[in-house]
């Protein structure tokens, strides 16, 4: 099977990254590939980028200065680096189900924490998609009577607040479609919202001599592969 | 200094529009593929925040590739409901046929983890040192004695992915699916950042009698 892997970063580090684009499969055939293809094809990328760069990866190894932190969906098809054509040391990453940024939740406070105050991000994303799994689940969810969150299991306390927000909103006159980007864009608000409660974030933007950190909101249409900007928030606002 | 500063935001939505362009001169059909169809990865990846470690970038991956879920030093907590949903959404309704758990040299959460464990008693007073603690307590049951720093690293990185290949395969999801009949493999990799290589650790799946 002919795999076109397609891979560009800025212009300095171009040559690094592109492997011949042979033919770009339609995506449902490009998911059965065998564990053994992704460490063969790691295999391949190291051996290219240590002949156009010899000292990129010893020079990766000794710090990490990215200026963007993401929090987006765990969904495959939104691989923040791929569809920014970014190259490894421009992002720092946290993925979950629908996005989520849950004010009690340790894994990405920690997560942002560690990105504001010791890697010095200068913005911080949050990114939903159209077509989300996790936001199809709460709207399903939203239909019936609400259940007692701790009895349940993880993925249904894990997307209880989002079936909340749900709730919360008028779906009556949209179509599938229609109820799906207005969750989808309410969530990404809300997130941006509890981001910008938490504390790394009051604590930086309180402080006249911490790094500017600005919160973005944004959302990725699969349908295009573009990203729009629905909401910025910085210290001002 | 604002100029310079919202331009990294603005370059990654500048290069994601030159990217999107290109895809499509390339393949007109694949972002309306990419909607119509759900998404059939076969691998979940559970690793590290870090930016030196793109999942889908050092495995030469295409979208729709690689389920992902990163956080600070790839850990799976058998209480963490963030890593627990995404595991369970992935076996079903995903689907993914492996799981890998892919730990990193030079760990700034190991670096984090062997310093505070030298300091003695933790406080876990902030989300990142309560984040942290089960891999101060793995640090502390390691002999890292006489050891350089790196080495003293590498070692606790190794010891880390093993313990939450562990964690995973004790998890609901795996458990559920191994007693019936879902064959999935969970896996341990160590990404070696001054080569670029992964290598696996351990390899994981459901006792023979499933098999």
């Amino acid at each position: 099977m002919l795999r076109a892997t397609y891979i560009r970063g800025p212009i300095i580090f171009r040559s690094l990254f592109v492997l011949p684009s042979l033919r770009f499969p339609p995506l449902r055939n490009m998911s059965h590939r065998p564990l053994q293809t992704l460490l063969n094809a790691n295999e391949e990328w190291a051996q290219t980028v240590v002949k156009d760069t010899p000292d990129f990866f010893a020079r990766s190894a000794t710090c990490q200065n990215p200026k963007i932190l993401w929090i987006g969906c765990s969904d495959s098809r939104v691989p923040e680096s791929i569809i920014t054509a970014s190259k490894p040391g421009d992002i720092f990453v946290h993925r979950n189900v629908a996005n989520q940024f849950h004010l009690h939740d340790d894994s990405a406070l920690s997560v942002l924490s560690f990105a504001v105050k010791e890697v010095g991000v200068e913005h911080v994303v949050l990114v939903g998609h159209t077509n989300c799994g996790g936001a199809m689940a709460c709207i399903e969810a939203a239909k019936v009577a609400a259940t007692n969150p701790s009895a349940s299991n993880p993925l249904t306390r894990w997307l209880s607040p989002l079936t909340a927000l749900v709730r919360s909103l008028d779906l009556s006159a949209c179509s599938a479609n229609e109820a799906l980007n207005k969750v989808v864009k309410a969530n990404i608000i809300k997130q941006v919202d509890n981001i910008c409660k938490s504390e790394p974030i009051t604590t930086a933007w309180a402080d006249p001599h911490a790094k500017k950190v600005t919160v973005h909101g944004w959302m990725y249409d699969l349908a295009e592969g573009r990203i729009k900007e629905l909401v910025v928030r910085d210290s001002q606002a | 200094m604002s100029q310079l500063q919202s331009n990294a935001a603005e370059d990654l939505i500048n290069a994601n529009e030159r990217w999107a362009r290109d895809v499509i001169k390339h393949d007109p059909n694949f972002f309306k593929d990419s909607a119509t169809y759900p998404q059939r990865p076969k691998v979940l990846w559970i690793g590290c925040s870090d930016s030196r470690v793109p999942a889908s970038v050092v495995t030469a991956s295409m979208p729709g590739d690689i389920f992902t879920h990163t956080n600070i030093a790839n850990q799976f907590h058998s209480f963490d409901d963030n890593a627990n949903s995404v595991l369970s959404y992935a076996v079903d309704p995903v689907g993914v046929k492996h799981v890998v758990l892919v730990g990193h040299s030079v760990c700034g959460g190991a670096q984090a983890a062997i310093q505070a464990a030298e300091e003695g008693p933790v406080e876990p007073h902030n989300p990142l040192t309560r984040w942290l603690v089960p891999l101060i307590q793995l640090v502390r049951t390691l002999d890292l004695h006489g050891l350089p720093e790196n080495e003293a690293v590498d070692k606790v990185v190794e010891a880390n992915v093993l313990k939450q290949v562990e964690n995973i395969c004790l998890s609901e999801p795996i458990v559920s699916a191994w007693a019936t009949g879902n064959n999935v493999s969970v896996h341990g990799w160590v990404y070696d950042l001054a080569t670029g290589r992964i290598r696996e650790l351990v390899v994981r799946s459901p006792p023979r009698a499933n098999l």
